[in-house]
């Protein structure tokens, strides 16, 4: 630990660290020999993917790792706050740690929405801290609580203290969460992946919060993230980690514009970055060093563009809320509001938006996994909505779906090779040594080993699942493929090789996309073209370029304005960034919203007028 | 308020149904009251004028009707076992049950909530087994055998508590507890079980949650995380597995309170049922469903009260 003159002592010195956690056949290594320092005040990234140890990491600071049967078996954690000895958190004995925990140190989580205690209000979780750290009688920590609400923004803080956490949206409960962590001034913050469940708008603002409580009050700030584009927008320093060991470290700057280690090239290579297919043509797979060059999909021809293989007319979809003692409809919520689309062959259409958009509801509505209230689809010439039971089965066999988590959409007690038959038994397509033949060309063609056809799902990682979901969709030639968040669940790496497997297939077999997501980067990748909804409508459709060049719906521009870009050079993030909230798509029964007029900006660039 | 109108009519709704079912069950059953009076080797005639008079040949609607009506107006009849006023008989024996159940709910809560919260925080350990082996033996072994050898171990062998008899708690609040308490034990061994169970597995959901962890790294210390952070949001389930068992409880006190001879309730039940007392089978009946359901009902007001996200929902 030796520092040279002049420069103040790290405020935390992580050395050697080592965690283990109890495994059925002996230990299991979570981190391996991670070594870091934190400088007051700066922000250092801990960026990997799933199962890289970053988490470990930062929960071993806290020696919250122990709750969940991990062990710090060796290395040592140095804590330096200003001007005090260094102290060794490794070392520390419980009760010492207790008083460390939120006080010197606060530290805020992924997921908000379960964050706070449900069954006490606001206030008495922001004061409960600071009465134990701060001995605060109670109406000291009051007055301190309400203006912790007003360091992070929160509308009308004094009617917030009475409230419960249901009655707060996740952003407004993340700022809680973080104005907990604020409340005893801590030297340092650790933020473990803060935003991954927030929306992309949210996430801007608690990411711009985090800025502005860093700079006002001069804190580190040490964030765990698997997502790179907010490393480029926060980060002063950077810890690359895999399998439990750092693979590379280094300032912002030079792990974005060189990085040394290869892993590190090839997460970068993976993301896609907002803006980056400006002025192309058509979607582009993404190139990873080490990685087979890709294959592009051809844009659709004029002959197939003008032959809809589906055709979406005044799709609507309400679920009625129920109350009252005999359970009658009380009200309706309007997932999706009189939608129309039409998607070409050999095309993706990419259907964008928040949580609670209905872009999900609109996919399930096209197949009748959910009926519709009103409307028309016609896929391939036939009237979906009005088909019998039995030829709603047949017309199936042409759309297939993939679904955003490969760990529930495979049946875990059946064997690969069989989920991937299933489809073309059910349709009766192939039968013996044909069906043997056909199932061993799916795997090769989403890239799996072929002995993995007598493997379980529970053997195979996120991204093979997802292959395998692939394959299955593909075994009975559909014409359509509707992704519904197919890659949102997974790590970035891997995420990235299914995009391009998506591409490819799409050149090789003329398939046409109905592309889910609420990721804009990766839309803009994959694309020819966008719908972006809101509120249960499309409030924009057009062509790539037109929605992310030439936005023009407010909504639009809201929801580009907010994405991070995975770029240092383009830092864009606001400290104060401010949206406006999601109205309710909660209407009373009977209420009918007029129907949308859209204004041709230019062939094929829709926008809505605004009521 | 609108929710508690509309499961007061939903009790009222199954009162309805349970009166009618208690109504025509005791009416299918051979023999009727003027015979259960006047006995089987009675004079036909002197039988039918006393059917005639009670109103025994009226449609079975009309008497549905006078009994109703009398139960609501408080016209409970008299019992023909007991020549005595149905309604002070019941309730006098409502009173010594009520204890017996409430002491057991309370011993049996208790006893399964730091059991249970111990197992959760020592899942899969050592604490973990000791606890479901313990609540294990209370559920397998049956209550009269627990009973009897509550008798032994503590009226026979050790003697601080009486083995048998009933005290009224109007007049002796002290020695109706001590009468009351080893038929409670009896009986909260054997419902300890299902409620260990549930506030382990509640608490090891709960213990796992996001906001648990938030807690920690507030610095609260782990007592205050546990009891007052995880126990409020894992005991909802554990109230309702309780207010279900209060049903179960109903019939278990009928071999309990023969066992100690304990004059509550369940005896009432099993002397009337014996001597086919038709009217006052059909008030106990009627009195125990609805005792039921409106403990269920106070178990899911609690739950209200407990929980926010159902209060202001």
């Amino acid at each position: 630990m030796s520092e040279q003159t002049g420069t103040p002592p790290p405020l935390l010195s992580i050395e050697n660290l080592r965690v283990e956690f109890d495994g059925e056949t002996g230990p299991i290594v979570g981190v391996k020999d991670v070594s870091f320092t934190v400088n007051p005040g700066e922000t250092v990234c801990v960026v990997g993917e799933s199962g890289s140890g970053k988490s470990v990491t930062s929960l071993s600071l806290l020696r919250l790792v122990e709750f969940g049967g991990g062990k710090i078996v060796s290395g040592r954690l140095w804590f330096r706050p200003g001007g005090e000895e260094a102290m060794d958190l490794a070392q520390m004995p419980a009760e010492r740690m207790i008083d460390l925990r939120g006080d010197r140190i606060g530290m805020i989580f992924q997921e908000p929405m379960t964050a706070l205690n449900p069954v006490f209000t606001i206030r008495r979780q922001l004061t409960d801290g600071l009465r134990r750290h701060r001995k605060l009688s109670a109406t000291e920590a009051d007055a301190r609580a309400l203006e912790l609400l007003q360091e992070v923004r929160l509308p009308e803080p004094e009617q917030r203290l009475k409230q419960y956490p249901h009655e707060l949206s996740g952003g407004m409960r993340q700022r809680v969460v973080i104005a907990m962590a604020m409340a005893c001034r801590p030297q340092l913050l650790i933020a473990d992946e803060p935003t991954t469940a927030l929306d992309v708008t949210i996430q801007a603002e608690i990411l711009g919060l985090i800025k502005r409580l860093k700079r006002e009050f001069g804190m580190a700030v040490l964030f765990i993230t698997h997502d790179m584009a907010v490393v480029a927008q926060l980060a002063d320093r950077v810890v690359v980690m895999r399998h439990g060991e750092k693979v590379e470290e280094g300032p912002v700057e030079r792990i974005f514009t060189e990085p040394q280690a290869e892993y590190t090239k090839t997460l970068l290579a993976s993301v896609p970055k907002l803006g980056e297919m400006r002025g192309k043509p058509g979607p582009e797979p993404l190139r990873i060093p080490g990685q087979p060059e890709p294959v592009a999909p051809k844009p659709p021809t004029e002959a197939a563009a003008a032959r809809p293989v589906l055709s979406v007319k005044g799709l609507t979809t309400r679920f009625p809320v129920k109350g009252g003692i005999l359970r009658r409809v009380v009200a309706n919520v309007h997932a999706v509001e009189d939608v129309s689309f039409e998607l070409a062959h050999g095309e993706t259409l990419a259907l964008v938006g928040e949580s609670g958009c209905g872009k999900s509801t609109t996919a399930r509505s096209i197949l009748r996994l959910v009926k519709p209230t009103a409307g028309d689809v016609v896929m391939d010439g036939q009237e979906v909505l009005r088909l019998d039971p039995g030829a709603l089965r047949r017309a199936r066999r042409n759309m297939q779906m993939v679904f955003q988590d490969p760990f529930a959409s495979l049946n875990p007690f059946m064997r690969l090779r069989k989920q991937v038959a299933e489809p073309m038994l059910n349709y009766d397509l192939a039968r013996g040594s044909e069906l043997q033949d056909r199932i061993a060309f799916l795997f090769d063609r989403v890239g799996l080993p072929r002995d993995f056809m007598r493997r379980f799902p529970h053997e195979l990682s996120g991204g093979q699942r997802q292959r395998v979901a692939i394959a299955r969709a593909l075994s009975v030639n559909p014409k359509l493929i509707i992704a519904d968040e197919a890659v949102s669940a997974l790590d970035v790496s891997v995420q990235a090789q299914v995009l391009n497997l998506l591409m490819e297939l799409q050149a090789d077999f003329g398939l046409s996309y109905l592309f889910i997501s609420h990721d804009m980067a990766v839309v803009e990748r994959v694309s020819h073209r966008v719908g972006v909804m809101y509120l249960g409508r499309i409030v924009e459709i057009g062509s790539r370029a037109d929605i992310f060049e030439n936005p023009r719906h407010s909504y639009t521009r809201t929801l580009l304005a907010g994405v991070p870009i995975a770029d240092v050079t383009r830092r864009t993030l606001k400290e104060s960034a401010e949206f406006k909230p999601l109205p309710s798509p909660v209407f009373p029964v009977g209420q009918e919203r007029a129907a949308p007029v859209y204004d041709e900006v230019s062939p094929g660039h829709l926008v809505l007028q605004d009521d | 308020m609108v929710y508690l109108v509309n499961r007061l009519l939903l009790v009222v709704l199954t009162l309805f149904v349970i009166s009618i079912v208690t109504f025509g069950i005791t009416n299918i059953l051979p023999g009727d009251v003027a015979m259960m009076i006047m006995g089987t080797q009675s004079n036909p005639e002197a039988l039918e004028g006393l059917r005639q008079s009670l109103g025994l040949n009226d449609p079975l609607i009309v008497q549905y009707g006078r009994w109703i009506g009398g139960l609501l107006s408080g016209q409970w009849g008299e019992s023909l076992l007991f020549n005595e006023p149905i309604a002070p008989l019941i309730s006098q024996k409502m009173l010594a049950s009520g204890l017996i159940v409430v002491m057991t709910m309370a011993i049996a809560l208790l006893l399964a909530i730091p059991l249970g919260v111990w197992a959760a925080r020592h899942r899969d350990r050592w604490q973990d087994t000791t606890s479901s082996t313990a609540a294990l033996l209370g559920l397998s072994v049956p209550d009269f055998f627990i009973g009897i050898m509550l008798i032994l171990l503590f009226a026979a062998y050790l003697g601080w508590l009486p083995s048998s008899g009933f005290v009224d708690p109007t007049e002796d609040f002290f020695g109706a507890v001590r009468h009351a308490f080893l038929p409670s034990l009896a009986l909260a061994l054997g419902l300890m079980a299902h409620l260990t169970r549930m506030t382990r597995s509640a608490m090891i959901g709960i213990l796992n949650q996001e906001f648990i962890r938030v807690a920690r790294a507030k610095g609260l210390p782990e007592r205050t995380v546990v009891w007052h952070y995880a126990l409020p949001n894992a005991i909802g389930p554990v109230m309702t597995v309780a207010g279900l068992q209060i049903g179960f409880l109903f019939g278990s006190i009928i071999v309990i309170e023969s066992l100690f001879s304990y004059t509550g309730m369940g005896w009432l039940t099993y002397q009337a049922l014996l001597n086919r007392d038709i009217p006052l089978i059909q008030s106990t009946v009627f009195v125990i469903a609805a005792v039921v359901m409106l403990v269920n009902l106070a178990v899911d007001l609690l739950y209200r009260v407990i929980d926010p996200r159902i209060r202001l929902g």
